[in-house]
């Protein structure tokens, strides 16, 4: 009775085995599945729509050029809805619709528990506008990377940009308390630290502001009376446009620094274009900035389905990922998860994206991610701040 | 000492704009013994339609009426609107569900909440939006020495007199204690002759009315409205009418009025990262102390 059962059982998995197995050979002639995880909806759904659309334009630039192993790709886009909760929710959609790789998500927090799910499943996910130290530092993932750059890197480029290029002697810095906020508060604050040992410089603010909230006028006071010679806010565009309004009615004229998710469109609008000009902010290049082959028909792709450019740095970095995922398939000659990570880590050459070559560190990080010192303009653009 | 001044000015602006809100929520909780969680999005969709209305005709309303005469027509524009819009929800939304109890009723309310939210995404955007500042009325001057807006000045003058009109009409007239009778108890009340329909339509309108008010004045002195904005002055206002005692009118009043004083002067003196801790650790004791509320009644339980 025992033998007929086991038997049975092994007909069963070899059953199993050879259907799964047909399964697979079916597919192969069909676009190759990625998935994009975005805040569609929730805080950053502006954001996100613009990733969506990005990673459109990219998708339809690859797949012109002859897609990839000679497939097309095709990509499914999950809500994330700005939030960890349905963060972990989007990843689990995204594992069991069995895509070959993931695009996502924007904002550390978020992209948290997507990157601890994604890393259980062995799948590769590429973050692209998740800049906390310890998704990859802390973690260090096997099939977790980003396009865009660390926390350390912007708050080092402030500290080393306000104390020598603008000499400011009283900083003051200001987060929202959001993973982000405060990973790059705490990284500027640590690159400054040499300069306050050297008595070059002195931090006279360290605190946070409630996102969500719209009255910061006890904040700004305070902030006033410290009399700072610059004022570095590492929160969102919503909160960036209010404080600097309100700080500016509250009598504080010191020059404001923003992080780079503080400054886009819509913080002009918030501030009011009279006092948004002239703000400050530490981003990486703005797609405008950004002079490769790829880019000129990114540009011109983007600008003819949407009418405009992405207005703020993150949107590209999603295309990057598509382009960074697609040149790992091409150079592993593989869609299988183990041989995408180990391409990504070791043989990235010729990998082209919007914002030039892509490489991957040992952790995942990209390699030689570019910060500038970006000003409002007086008719509300974006230039390169010239000191 | 002008610091300390200035951030008691600060906190008592948040804190109107939380007073109006909480106003509304304890009107209906008065009468309704119902939670309705849709009052933020009522007050987000006041500003929504304030701004539409300042956007669409601003050049006709500035020129015929000038900045605070566009200000007026906004706020009566969305006092209307958000009133009917109250009256509405009451309608579609809670009469239906009303006989099945009080839990129903809180699920119904919630999900107009998310109804409404995604509703103004929907139309207006997910993107922020502002006033222009071409609408909005702005002079800076020096009250005693303090630096104030004439915006500021007009948003507390405005707040104070509707809640004492309010105070006015549930307290001291014939209609006000009508509405109290109801929330005593409605079946009693109904059998001293009291149209407890007209007194659920009175409340629906202008609970929501109010916050539509607020919403406007918030639009303009903040400039930034956002969809989901909502959710946070709806939080804080029932936190408020929590603080005061629900139900009480008085009491929606000081508890918005005691928190947005709180939050400004723990941020300005202590720390913004831990004003929320401050403030909720503030209510528990409040709430261990007296768990009605500061002005709440002490409710004798039935035996």
């Amino acid at each position: 009775m025992r033998k007929t059962v086991s038997v049975l059982l092994v007909c069963m998995l070899a059953t199993v085995l050879f259907l799964s197995g047909c399964a697979k050979k079916t597919g192969d002639t069909g676009p190759i599945q990625i998935a994009l995880q975005a805040p569609i909806t929730g805080d950053y759904a502006y954001e996100g729509q613009m990733a969506k659309q990005s990673v459109e334009v990219a998708t339809e630039l690859i797949n012109k050029a002859g897609g990839v192993l000679e497939r097309q790709i095709a990509v499914t886009v999950v809500d994330d809805g700005s939030n960890p909760k349905d963060s972990a929710i989007a990843a689990q959609k995204a594992v069991s619709l069995k895509v070959v790789a993931v695009i996502g998500s924007y904002g550390s927090s978020v992209t948290e528990p997507a990157e601890d799910i994604y890393e259980k499943n062995k799948m590769v996910s590429v973050g692209y506008g998740c800049t906390a130290l310890r998704l990859t530092v802390d973690k260090k993932p096997n099939y977790f990377f980003r396009t865009c750059g660390r926390d350390d890197a912007q708050g080092l480029f402030f500290a080393k940009y306000a104390v020598e290029t603008m000499g400011a002697k009283l900083i003051a810095i200001m987060h929202d308390n959001s993973t982000f906020a405060k990973g790059v508060a705490e990284e500027a604050k640590k690159a400054l630290q040499p300069y306050v040992d050297a008595g070059k410089c002195k931090i006279v603010y360290y605190d946070a502001v409630t996102p969500g909230e719209k009255d910061f006028s006890a904040a700004v006071t305070k902030l006033r009376n410290t009399n700072p010679d610059v004022w570095y806010y590492t929160g969102y565009y919503t909160e960036a446009g209010l404080l600097v309004r309100q700080a500016r009615d509250a009598g504080l004229t010191c020059p404001f620094i923003g992080g780079n998710a503080a400054i886009n469109d819509d913080f002009i609008k918030i501030a009011g274009i009279d006092v948004a000009k002239g703000c400050l902010m530490t981003q990486e290049p703005l797609v405008t900035d950004v002079t490769t082959a790829i880019s000129e028909q990114f540009r011109t792709l983007y600008k003819e389905k949407f009418g405009d450019v992405p207005s703020s740095p993150w949107p590209v970095y999603a295309a990057d990922a598509l382009y960074a995922i697609v040149g790992a398939i091409k150079n592993a000659n593989s869609i299988e998860s183990d041989a995408i990570a180990t391409a990504m880590h070791t043989n990235m050459t010729g990998v082209e994206g919007v914002t030039g070559a892509i490489k991957f560190t040992a952790i995942g990080d990209r390699e030689d991610v570019p910060y500038k010192m970006y000003e409002v303009t007086a008719d509300g653009k974006y230039v390169v701040h010239q000191p | 000492m002008a610091t300390f001044f200035e951030q008691l000015i600060n906190g008592l602006t948040i804190g109107s704009f939380y007073a109006l809100v909480a106003l509304g929520y304890s009107m209906v909780f008065g009468v309704m013994k119902l939670i309705n969680f849709a009052h933020g999005d009522l007050f987000a969709l006041g500003s929504y339609l304030g701004y539409t209305l300042l956007i669409a005709s601003s050049s006709w309303v500035t020129v015929h009426f000038g900045l605070w005469g566009g200000m007026a027509i906004a706020m009566l524009f969305a006092f209307t609107g958000i009133g009917l819009a109250g009256v509405l929800m009451e309608r579609v939304a809670y009469r239906p569900v009303y006989p099945a109890g009080r839990l129903s009723l809180v699920v119904s309310a919630l999900g107009m909440s998310i109804f409404l939210q995604n509703g103004i995404m929907a139309i207006w955007g997910s993107r922020p939006q502002a006033y222009p500042a071409a609408v909005v009325p702005s002079t800076r001057f020096s009250l005693l020495g303090l630096p104030v807006t004439s915006l500021q000045v007009v948003i507390l003058l405005i707040s104070f007199t509707l809640m004492l009109a309010i105070w006015f009409i549930v307290e001291k007239t014939t209609f006000g204690a009508a509405i109290r009778a109801t929330a005593l108890d409605r079946s009693t009340a109904t059998l001293m002759g009291i149209d407890v329909r007209v007194v659920i339509f009175f409340i629906f309108a202008l609970g929501p009315a109010l916050g539509g008010i607020a919403g406007v004045m918030n639009g303009m002195y903040y400039r930034a409205i956002s969809f989901n904005m909502g959710w946070t002055y709806g939080l804080k206002a029932f936190t408020a009418t929590i603080l005061g005692g629900i139900g009480n009118i008085p009491g929606a009043m000081i508890g918005g009025l005691l928190l947005g004083l709180m939050e400004s002067l723990f941020a300005g003196y202590v720390s913004g990262a831990w004003k929320d801790v401050f403030v909720f650790f503030i209510l528990i004791v409040v709430l261990i102390w007296r768990p009605t509320g500061l002005l709440g009644e002490k409710t004798a339980e039935k035996v």
